[in-house]
Parts: structure tokens; C-alpha cells; sequence
């Protein structure tokens, strides 16, 4: 299978701390990755790294054949990243956000795409409410939204069922196993073990900057143990 | 009531000590000292020109000024300080979540920022002026009187602007009409405008002719309108859902002759929905143009070789560059970093609405010529204004980027900021009373602005963004 994403020795040191430490791994496409660790193990750090929001103290990555350090904007205009904090600006509402994303895309029929996402993520009552004054939960689909409004290949997605109801996020979940099965291929961040069980067809577990497991999760299926024990047991050793 | 003062004074220092460093942040009031020391070795070169009295009614207007931007920023700024640093985690809007009353609150937070900022601005500029007292022939009684009333003439601006805040919380088109009918009327009586009328400010009036009354007066001055603030506090909690059509899209096409016309019309409707609206810019730019006319006033009665809408025109272009700290208030690198989405795409469409915005004191500089009977001069003024307001603002985007309000608080972004400045203004200044032929030279200043934001672009795109 193509290679979606290839990390080698990637590493980000904030001062002494070593956020990310010579990670090496590949995606490939038609994956759903997820990347569990415990909080501060450098998932984000890492996301950060691949999308070239920051840039790496030393190692490589490309992502879709481009080099991430040489150009983070051509990675940032072909992938969907929903970032571990929705930050919409205060002052546009949802439908003028999803807009001037869709404009900043440079996309035809923005109005057709944001009002397809404002149906299936059903809220579309709040679409010309500001951004600073919608609840966090809608705050987290219009990020969702965002994400995949060019219907990108690659999407980097960073707890993003977190602020959900349970009907939403079923159907993120379903939209998600669907976008893989199409070819789609999803990175995906969180600590929420029970749905990376769920949905994942490979994981990678980071602690303290290190990937200490890599693998599918049939693997865990198949020797009937739970990814919570898995984990938890992994991380203790570290 | 201690406890939250104190805790809260520790908040705004370790707020911005955070984002450059303590050393940066506690060599500004050593900058502040510097200059104060520096500058009143020109003591008696001013004197030369104008007479002590000018020099201490500018000094007190500069301070009353000076209180109204501190207000100003501490409660229109709000909303920026809540997206940068999320309200929860500003002891201000702890009545929130803890038994504190907004009441309380409201009187520390502004007791914080009396505090606050005579120990980082005024007291620096005094120990300044202390230390060359020695050299200069100032009495040491008239030092700690000019100490005394700079302090009240600074919180009767503190206190007049929270007093429009909470009016302005009450009833936002009572606080415009009231600022519309000030400025009419300050027009309007421009005419009639005599140096003698300004004395009238308390806190002068008691430096000029220390009385009870008149220290009475001053504090009246700062006790009424911010007990009035108190008392009649209101806070709006962020409850109600504000509603909008769609205006984005009409906004960027109306725009579309600029690329990224998007940006803009953001932009626009950030300062249009955000506390205030645009007549906050409108305003807190007024105020300084106001003072400048005064200050030109008072000084150009001694000057008569100095042209008033000359010198008015340069110091208008520097003043200017203030639009782009409001242009660069309501956003975050954050909200972009996801998107394929350079600093330099920012800049560039935040230095477009700050050419269009720039009408606003195009109109005040044509609106000037006319009133002052300048019109001869109209030109040159124009050409002028043009050149300096672009060279600051490219500097200004240089040194500050996306942050200038916040990392122009960096003594050495500062510093260079007024090195950058300064002997351009000088050259431009003397440049007007020489020979006013001279500024029609001022237009490389524009070329050098050109150059300076294409460094700014190159510089700002490789520099990972301050995570606030």
C-alpha cells in the first residue's frame, strides 16, 4: 500500500524537555491511525510536527510525498487537520467560518459544501450565531466541518469526539470508518481508549516523546485483550 | 480584598513577564527612566522656546491621556486579553465561578491598575525626572508637587474612561452621543480655544496654584467618576447568542479589487462586532490627534516660522500607525495554523485595510488645512502624512507583526520602535520650519516602507508564532 506519511527520526525538544524523540513510522492509505498516550506523551506535539505548524529540532517527515519542513502551507492546503483546540475566531459566525475557510481553500460552492455539513452534523440553527458564542460541542463540529470541507485525502484530527453528544458522535464515528473505506486516510489523536478500540485499524502508542507500540489492532483482537489493559501495562513499563 | 489585589497584580505582571520573558518586561520602566532621565536634559532647550508652563500643561494633558489608553485598552481590550488568554483563567471574571461580586472585582481590578501602572510607567518617568533634577534648576518641592499632580492628572483619565465604560455598558449610543457631542463642540469651539481655558484641569491648576480646593477638585474628578463606575457596574455575561447574516461573503466581493479580500472583510467584521465597534478606533485615534492639535497650539504661539498643519501632518502619519494595533487586536495565529495560511497573507491584508482606514485621518488633516486657513500647504501636508504613517506602520510590522500591543511591552522592541522613529519625525519637524520644500521628499520614506514590509513578510513567515 501507498505510504501516506513517512517519519523518520522526528524529534521536537522544547528547551530540555524531548516533546517528540526520534520517532520512525510510516501511514499508509487507507488507514484510521490512532496515537494514544497518556496527557502531555507528545500526540500533539506530533500532529503539530506532521502538519508543519512547528518545526522539528531534527528528523524528517513527508506527508502525501511532501516535504513537511520545506512546505508546511502545500501540506496544510491538501490535508484536514481539527486541532486540539477550537480556536474559530470570535467574530465570524459558523456559516461566514466555514466560508472563509472554504475561501482561504480557494473552493467552488462553498454554500453547498458548508450547508451539506450543517445538515449531517445536524446544526444548522446555529449557523449564523458567532463563533465566541457557540457552546463547545458545536464549536467541535464546526471544526469537524472545517476539516473535511475540501474532502481532503488526509485528514489530522486531534480529539475531536470529545465535546460531542452521543448521536453526533456516532455518526462521526460512521463517517469516519466510511472515509477510510473510500480510500481516505485518517490520523488520529486522543486518550479516549474505548473509541480508538473501536474504530482504528492500526495504533501507535507515544510516552514521554517515544512510540512504544506500533501495530494493528487485530493484533490485540486476536490475543482477546483489551486495549485499555494493553495500554495501561505498556505505559507502566515505561 | 487584599488576597484578590494582590493576586491580581501578580496576574498582569506574570501575563505579560510570560510572553517576553521577565528580564524584557522589567527592563521597560528601566527604558522608561532612561528616557525620562535623557529627555529632561532638554529641559532648558525647551525653555528656550517655550516657557515652563507650556512644558507642564503638555506634560498634564500627556498624562490625562496617557490614563484614558490605559483605561481604554483595560476594558476594550477585554475581549482581546479573553481570546488570547480564555476567561477562565483571568482572576477578573472569577465572580463567575467563585463568591466574589462583580463589585469587588470591578474595584480591584481597577485599584489593580492604578497600581500597576504608576509602578511601571509613572514612577520610572519621575525617578527619571528625579535624578536630573539635580542638573536642572527645579526645586525639590516643585518635583514631588509635578509628581503628585502628573499622578492625578493620569487617574482622571483612568477614571473618566471607565466612567464612559460603564455608561457605554448601560447605553452605547448615550456614551457615542455624548463622544459626538465633545467632539462637535470641541470643533466648534476651536475658534475660541485659548491657552488659559486648558489651566482649568484640576490637577494643573493645583500644580499652578497648590490649594486645597483645587486638590479637592482633582480628586472629585477621580473619586465621582469611578464611584459612579462602581456603583452602577454592569456586566454582561457572554448569555445571549448574537445573530448575523451572513456578511462575509457580500463584504469580501465589495473588497475583491484586493487579493485575499477574505482577510479584510474578517477583519472589518471583527472591529464592527467586537465591544465597541468601529467607533472604538475612531475614538481612542481622536483622542491623541486632540492632544497633538492642543499640544501644537500651546507650542506653535512661540514657534510663529512653525506651520501648524505641517508639523500637524507628521505627527498625525505617526499616530496613525495606532489603526494597525487595532487591526491586529482580535486575531490569533492559532485560528489559522491549521489552514494553508502564511503570517505574510496577514500582514499584507491587514496593511490593506490600514491604507483604507487611513481615510479617516486624511479627512481630519484635509478637515485641518481648511480650519487652520493652511490650504497653501495642503499638498505637501498630504504627501507628508502619506510617507510617515507608511514608514511607521511598516516598522511598526516589522518589530511587532501580528503583536505590536503585546510585544511592544519588550523594552528592546520598544527601544528600537523609538530609534526607528524618532530622527525621522526630528528631520521631518525641522525639515517644516527650514524650508517646506523639503518634505516633498518624504516620499522615499514610502519606498523604504515597501522594502521594510518585505523583510517584515520573510521575517514573520519563518518565525514560529508566540502560542498565545
Amino acid at each position: 500500500m501507498d505510504k501516506v506519511i513517512e517519519i523518520k527520526d522526528l524529534t521536537k525538544k522544547f528547551g530540555v524537555l524531548r516533546a517528540v524523540d526520534s520517532v520512525t513510522m510510516n501511514i499508509r492509505k487507507g488507514e484510521l491511525f490512532g496515537l494514544m498516550g497518556p496527557n502531555g506523551s507528545g500526540k500533539t506535539t506530533t500532529v503539530k510536527l506532521l502538519t508543519g505548524q512547528i518545526k522539528p529540532t531534527a528528523g524528517e517527515a513527508k506527508v502525501l510525498g511532501i516535504d513537511v519542513l520545506k512546505d508546511p502551507i502545500n501540506v496544510r492546503d491538501i490535508v484536514g487537520i481539527i486541532p486540539e483546540q477550537e480556536t474559530p475566531p470570535s467574530f465570524l459566525t459558523a456559516e461566514e467560518y466555514l466560508h472563509f475557510v472554504g475561501r482561504i481553500r480557494k473552493l467552488d460552492n462553498i454554500q453547498k459544501r458548508s450547508d451539506k455539513w450543517f445538515r449531517f452534523l445536524e446544526f444548522e440553527g446555529e449557523k449564523q450565531v458567532l463563533c465566541k458564542d457557540l457552546s463547545r460541542g458545536t464549536r467541535q463540529k464546526l471544526m469537524f466541518a472545517q476539516a473535511f470541507i475540501h474532502e481532503p485525502k488526509l485528514a489530522f484530527i486531534d480529539e475531536p469526539l470529545i465535546n460531542l453528544d452521543p448521536v453526533i458522535q456516532r455518526k462521526v464515528k460512521d463517517y469516519l470508518k466510511d472515509y477510510v473505506k473510500k480510500g481516505g486516510t485518517i490520523f488520529f489523536c486522543t486518550h479516549v481508549l474505548e473509541i480508538a478500540e473501536e474504530i482504528c485499524t492500526r495504533i501507535g502508542i507515544i510516552d514521554k516523546g517515544r512510540i512504544i507500540h506500533e501495530g494493528p489492532i487485530e493484533d490485540l483482537k486476536r490475543k482477546k485483550q483489551h486495549l485499555e489493559d494493553f495500554f495501561l501495562k505498556l505505559v507502566k513499563e515505561v | 480584598m487584599f488576597e484578590i489585589l494582590n493576586k491580581m497584580v501578580k496576574e498582569e505582571w506574570r501575563m505579560h513577564s510570560t510572553m517576553f520573558g521577565n528580564l524584557m518586561f522589567a527592563l521597560f520602566p528601566v527604558l522608561l527612566f532612561a528616557f525620562a532621565f535623557a529627555g529632561s536634559f532638554f529641559l532648558p532647550v525647551f525653555r528656550t522656546m517655550i516657557t515652563s508652563g507650556q512644558i507642564v500643561l503638555i506634560a498634564h494633558y500627556v498624562f490625562v491621556l496617557f490614563g484614558m489608553s490605559i483605561g481604554g485598552f483595560g476594558l476594550f481590550g477585554r475581549e482581546a486579553m479573553n481570546r488570547r488568554f480564555g476567561q477562565a483563567s483571568l482572576i477578573a471574571y472569577s465572580s463567575r465561578t467563585l463568591p466574589v461580586s462583580e463589585r469587588k472585582i470591578f474595584l480591584n481590578f481597577f485599584v489593580k491598575d492604578v497600581i500597576y501602572y504608576i509602578l511601571m510607567w509613572i514612577l520610572p518617568f519621575m525617578a527619571g525626572l528625579g535624578f536630573a533634577v539635580p542638573f536642572l534648576s527645579i526645586g525639590l518641592i516643585s518635583y514631588f508637587l509635578v509628581f503628585l499632580t502628573l499622578t492625578l492628572s493620569f487617574l482622571i483619565g483612568l477614571s473618566i474612561v471607565f466612567f464612559l465604560s460603564t455608561l457605554y455598558a448601560h447605553s452605547s449610543k448615550g456614551m457615542i452621543a455624548i463622544l459626538v457631542l465633545v467632539a462637535v463642540a470641541g470643533v466648534l469651539g476651536a475658534g475660541y480655544l485659548r491657552v488659559e481655558l486648558l489651566n482649568y484641569l484640576p490637577s494643573l491648576s493645583f500644580f499652578l496654584s497648590p490649594s486645597f480646593e483645587w486638590f479637592a477638585y482633582s480628586l472629585i474628578l477621580i473619586i465621582v467618576p469611578s464611584g459612579l463606575s462602581l456603583f452602577f457596574i454592569k456586566v454582561d455575561y457572554p448569555e445571549r447568542k448574537r445573530k448575523f447574516k451572513n456578511s462575509l461573503d457580500s463584504l469580501s466581493e465589495r473588497f475583491s479589487f484586493f487579493r485575499s479580500s477574505h482577510f479584510i472583510a474578517k477583519d472589518l467584521l471583527d472591529l464592527h462586532r467586537s465591544e465597541g465597534g468601529l467607533g472604538k478606533i475612531i475614538f481612542s485615534f481622536l483622542f491623541p490627534v486632540v492632544l497633538i492639535w492642543v499640544i501644537l497650539f500651546v507650542f506653535l504661539e512661540l514657534i510663529p516660522l512653525a506651520n501648524f498643519l505641517l508639523m500637524f501632518s507628521i505627527l498625525l502619519g505617526a499616530v496613525a500607525s495606532s489603526i494597525y494595533d487595532w487591526l491586529t487586536e482580535f486575531d490569533l495565529f492559532g485560528s489559522y495554523l491549521f489552514l494553508p495560511v502564511k503570517v505574510s497573507s496577514l500582514l499584507k491584508s491587514k496593511l490593506r485595510l490600514y491604507v483604507i482606514m487611513n481615510l479617516v485621518p486624511l479627512v481630519i488633516l484635509i478637515l485641518a488645512g481648511f480650519l487652520t486657513g493652511g490650504t497653501g500647504y495642503l499638498v505637501f501636508a498630504l504627501v507628508t502624512f502619506l510617507s510617515v504613517s507608511a514608514y511607521t506602520v511598516s516598522v511598526k510590522i516589522y518589530l511587532g507583526g501580528l503583536y505590536p500591543n503585546l510585544l511592544f511591552y519588550n523594552a528592546k522592541i520598544f527601544l528600537t520602535f523609538l530609534v526607528a522613529i524618532a530622527p525621522i519625525l526630528l528631520a521631518g519637524i525641522f525639515s517644516s520650519i527650514i524650508n517646506p520644500f523639503y518634505l516633498l521628499a518624504t516620499p522615499v520614506l514610502i519606498v523604504i516602507s515597501f522594502f521594510i514590509v518585505r523583510r517584515s513578510c520573510s521575517k514573520w513567515d519563518g518565525t514560529e508564532q508566540p502560542g498565545f
